[in-house]
């Protein structure tokens, strides 16, 4: 398993230092390699750093689609699907704080080979799944995709933003309860 | 005593009523209807193009284009292109011409004694079906006319083959039903020249002067011609004093007891729709010249019916000349259709008459829907002071047969008027 | 020997009568196929005498909804269809109403299905019966399953008993505006060559059963070539509603293409509008 190795040390290092401040040196050192070897699995930086995004989709999506594969109310799929993403900013930040901090904010590093949303795919469609399936059930007002992705996930992404900053006073579990209301409601019919 | 008539697209029974071995009053039943004008309430209203057609197997591109005119009629400030009306009336003509072509093979010519020709009906309403369908994409059963102009988008090798089939067809017209020049035939002001000619329709028509049924199936003489386009004029008269003025609010339907189809009349008369009600409007000269010796007899209604068919193939190869294919096909409405809160009438001539479809709309949904068909107006079942068309032209008649082949020359579509 | 057809006519339009006019191949279909009754062409016999009479019958044809109450004069056509469906060794229910209810299921039934709920009433003659569905039937479709039930071909019927041969395609194969679909380049306008119909104006084509595309209809065109959606008149749910345009939720399309799970469709679509391919995005041929 050296490839997720690597791509776990390599992660935690964008997370924190952020992407242009670390080199493949500073990874190779991390995890006892040679620099050759790490290239013998990744052939460039911005390779890797495409490579882990897809890890992150995937390992999201995967939990994401054990959610909606439940069959629960639209409201209490929804209060899942945000402990699920205040628990990974909890116990792997690493993994919100790369998707915010070096994906969203280095568009650059992703354009060839990663266009569009093609690397975050898996995560993606379990969101667009939860939003049409809540749509369906009658629980969710229809409306524009995007409209209802950026309230969810900006919402998200905003708390764990601040919480990065040390802003939130209190621990991320203390706000799932409102959060998720806040949300439902927002996008209920 | 009654009598079912079958394959008139459908089947109706005539109630025949004798004094003294004439028949003094017929009654007409049909016998069910499908209920369209309820299956379209509470839907969104582009959902009647769909169903529409489905009123009639032969003649529901016509309700198609009544369909999407009445909705139409519901916006302010719409616009189609010219090219998607001549699109529109080419493929209704063709329609049309394809209806004749049926009703003189598998109807009248057995009703005159000779055989059933079905490949005569087949063979050149088939093509009429392929020209429809190469602008329209099948045949039948199409929604391609849609509110804002016609979904198809044509190309010159298109027009091609449309004007090829309209050639094939005026081929099989020639050989077949009567060997004239197409120019000349309609504007041919002497009935008697005709005779010079050969063909199927000569023979049906000689047969009817040999049985002096040149004097059978005369009703009013009155004629009434609801939809206009580049080729029908609309109109009434009465004999040949014409009035060009139609007033769609002076059109009523009446329920009657014995029989789904509802009763129409227009200014509280009957009246008299189809080929030879336009022809009469539009003063096509052999007909008025047939008209001037036969009156309003079969003779003159089966003349008139199938002289359409060369005048319509070619006003058509006409019309085609006249697409400007830059044009756009389709122009979108100026409404959104969840705001369109209207009400719309679309008139066009069908092969049997006149066509109407009333729709009322509130934000998009159809509210109620009323459709008269042309076999509504000529076979009303009115009493004995007052018979419709039909009924007033088999009444004098001794023989039922006569009878049915007087109703027959009405060209019954059984499924139209009851829907 | 000319197989004997017997041609019932419950609640309809004609339309599929008058499409089986147009196929094209008429006059040999008649030297070897005979109809005892037709509602529209010269047949052996008058609706009374199939009616009062006992006539020698090989395939009983049902056309149009089947209702309870429906006479043509005094003549009940239920009688008629269950004399027949008993003499005949095979019955083929032509086009949707007689098929499934279709657009007059509000007063009638298929003879053996309710849109897809199964009916009791002639169930003992579901093993004779082939369905041609489709509003109205394909010309072709009709002809070659009667032609192949007179020389005695093994038909193989999917479950509301529609040969595979037709029905196992869906109408989306081979329309002319597949790469648009493919690609997912969804802005289409009507009066168009280009775009795909699916996305935004109710083509129902990727999961509809039918050969539409592949026969093609008056041997020239079909529906979503000339522009215009296919409405899934074949399938047991037509008419839907709202058929000019495509059920979404939140912008997704609510039925998807046959067989293809949502994960997929959406993981596909996702990549495919990534990316824009030129020659798709353009006018087919310019002026």
């Amino acid at each position: 398993m050296k490839r997720e190795q690597i791509m776990n040390a390599a992660l935690k290092l964008f997370a924190k230092n952020g992407f242009y401040t670390t080199t493949i040196p500073d990874i190779a050192k991390k995890l006892n390699m040679s620099v050759g070897n790490i290239y013998n699995y990744f052939k460039s930086k911005d390779i890797l750093a495409q490579e882990i995004i897809k890890y992150i989709s995937s390992y999201l999506g995967e939990k994401l689609k054990k959610i909606n594969l439940e069959k629960i109310s639209t409201k209490e799929k929804t209060k899942k699907i945000v402990k699920i993403y205040f628990q990974t900013a909890k116990n792997q930040p690493e993994m919100i704080d790369y998707f915010l901090r070096v994906y969203l904010s280095n568009r650059e590093v992703f354009k060839g080979g990663c266009e569009g949303m093609i690397c975050i795919n898996e995560f993606m469609v379990e969101i667009m799944i939860y939003f049409e399936e809540g749509v369906r059930a009658g629980e969710l007002k229809d409306q524009d995709f995007f409209s209802a992705f950026g309230l969810f996930m900006g919402y998200l992404g905003g708390m764990v933003f601040l919480k990065g900053e040390g802003i939130l006073p209190s621990d991320l579990d203390y706000y799932i309860e409102d959060i998720s209301d806040n949300i439902y409601k927002a996008l209920s019919k | 005593m009654i009598k079912l008539i079958e394959k008139i697209e459908g089947e109706a029974s005539l109630d025949f009523h004798f004094k003294d071995e004439v028949i003094e009053f017929v009654d007409i039943n049909f016998f069910s209807t499908r209920g369209i004008e309820d299956i379209l309430k509470q839907r969104s209203v582009f959902d009647a193009l769909v169903i529409n057609p489905r009123v009639c197997g032969i003649c529901g591109h016509a309700h198609l284009i009544a369909t999407v005119k009445a909705i139409e009629d519901c916006y302010d400030g719409l616009f189609i292109s010219e090219k998607a009306k001549i699109i529109r009336e080419l493929t209704l003509n063709f329609e049309i011409i394809q209806n004749h072509f049926k009703w003189f093979y598998l109807t009248i010519m057995p009703l005159m004694g000779f055989k059933q020709y079905l490949l005569k009906a087949t063979v050149p309403s088939s093509i009429a079906a392929k020209a429809i369908a190469t602008i329209a994409g099948q045949y039948p059963h199409t929604s391609y006319a849609i509110a804002g102009g016609v979904t198809s988008d044509p190309v010159y090798s298109d027009l091609v083959k449309i004007e090829n089939y309209l050639n094939e067809i005026m081929n099989f017209f020639k050989k077949n039903v009567v060997d004239i020049d197409f120019e000349k035939f309609t504007n041919c002001e002497d009935v008697n020249s005709i005779f010079r000619h050969r063909g199927d329709l000569l023979d049906v028509l000689l047969k009817i002067l040999e049985n002096g049924w040149e004097k059978v199936g005369k009703s009013y003489d009155r004629f009434l011609v609801l939809g206009e386009n580049s080729y029908f004029m609309s109109g009434k008269s009465l004999k040949t004093i014409l009035r060009e003025n139609i007033y769609l609010n002076k059109i009523a339907e009446s329920e009657n007891q014995n029989s789904y189809a509802k009763n129409v009349t227009y200014n509280k008369r009957y009246y008299e729709v189809g080929p030879l009600s336009r022809a009469m409007i539009k003063k096509t000269p052999l007909v008025k010249a047939t008209h001037r010796r036969y009156a309003d007899s079969v003779f003159s209604r089966i003349l008139a019916r199938v002289c359409e068919i060369p005048q319509l193939l070619n006003h058509s190869l006409k019309l085609i000349k006249r697409i400007d294919l830059g044009e756009p096909s389709y122009i979108k409405p100026p409404l959104e259709i969840g705001s369109l809160s209207a009400e719309g009438t679309g008139v066009v001539e069908a092969a049997r008459g006149s066509l109407v479809h009333k729709v009322f709309v509130k934000e998009g949904v159809i509210k109620d829907y009323r459709i008269i068909t042309p076999t509504q107006w000529n076979l009303s079942n009115g009493t004995r002071d007052k018979p419709a068309p039909a009924q007033k032209a088999m009444m004098g008649l001794r023989s039922t047969s006569l009878a049915e082949l007087v109703f027959k020359s009405f060209d019954v579509c059984s499924v139209c008027t009851t829907h | 020997m000319k197989t004997k057809l017997l041609w019932l006519s419950s609640l309809t339009c004609n339309g599929n009568a008058h499409s089986f006019l147009n196929y094209h191949e008429l006059s040999l279909f008649l030297d070897n196929f005979e109809f005892i009754y037709h509602p529209i062409i010269d047949s052996s016999y008058t609706l009374d005498d199939i009616a009062k009479k006992d006539i020698e019958c090989d395939i009983l044809l049902i056309e149009g909804a089947i209702s309870k109450e429906l006479k043509k004069g005094d003549i009940s056509v239920i009688d008629m269809i269950k004399k027949y469906a008993k003499k005949a060794y095979r019955i083929v229910t032509v086009g949707t109403c007689a098929s499934f209810g279709g657009m007059f299921k509000n007063k009638g039934e298929g003879l053996h299905f309710l849109q897809e709920r199964e009916l009791e009433e002639f169930r003992y003659f579901k093993d004779k019966t082939v369905s041609v569905s489709g509003c109205p039937v394909h010309p072709e479709v009709l002809a070659d399953t009667l032609y192949m039930i007179k020389r005695g071909y093994d038909i193989k019927l999917d479950k509301f008993l529609r040969p595979k041969e037709f029905f196992s395609y869906t109408v989306h194969n081979g329309c002319t505006r597949n790469e648009y679909f493919e690609y997912k380049i969804d802005n289409h306008n009507y009066g168009e060559k280009e775009g795909c119909l699916f996305y935004d104006h109710g083509c129902q084509a990727p999961y509809t059963n039918g050969s539409c595309n592949k026969i093609l209809w008056n041997e020239v065109n079909s529906k979503t070539r000339a522009g215009l959606a296919c409405f899934g008149c074949t399938q047991p749910q037509f008419p839907k509603e709202n058929l000019f345009f495509t059920k979404k939720n939140m912008g997704i399309p609510q039925y998807l293409p046959l067989g293809v799970a949502k994960r997929v469709y959406l993981t596909l679509a996702g990549i495919s509008k990534t990316f824009k391919i030129e020659r798709l995005e353009k006018k087919l041929f310019d002026d």
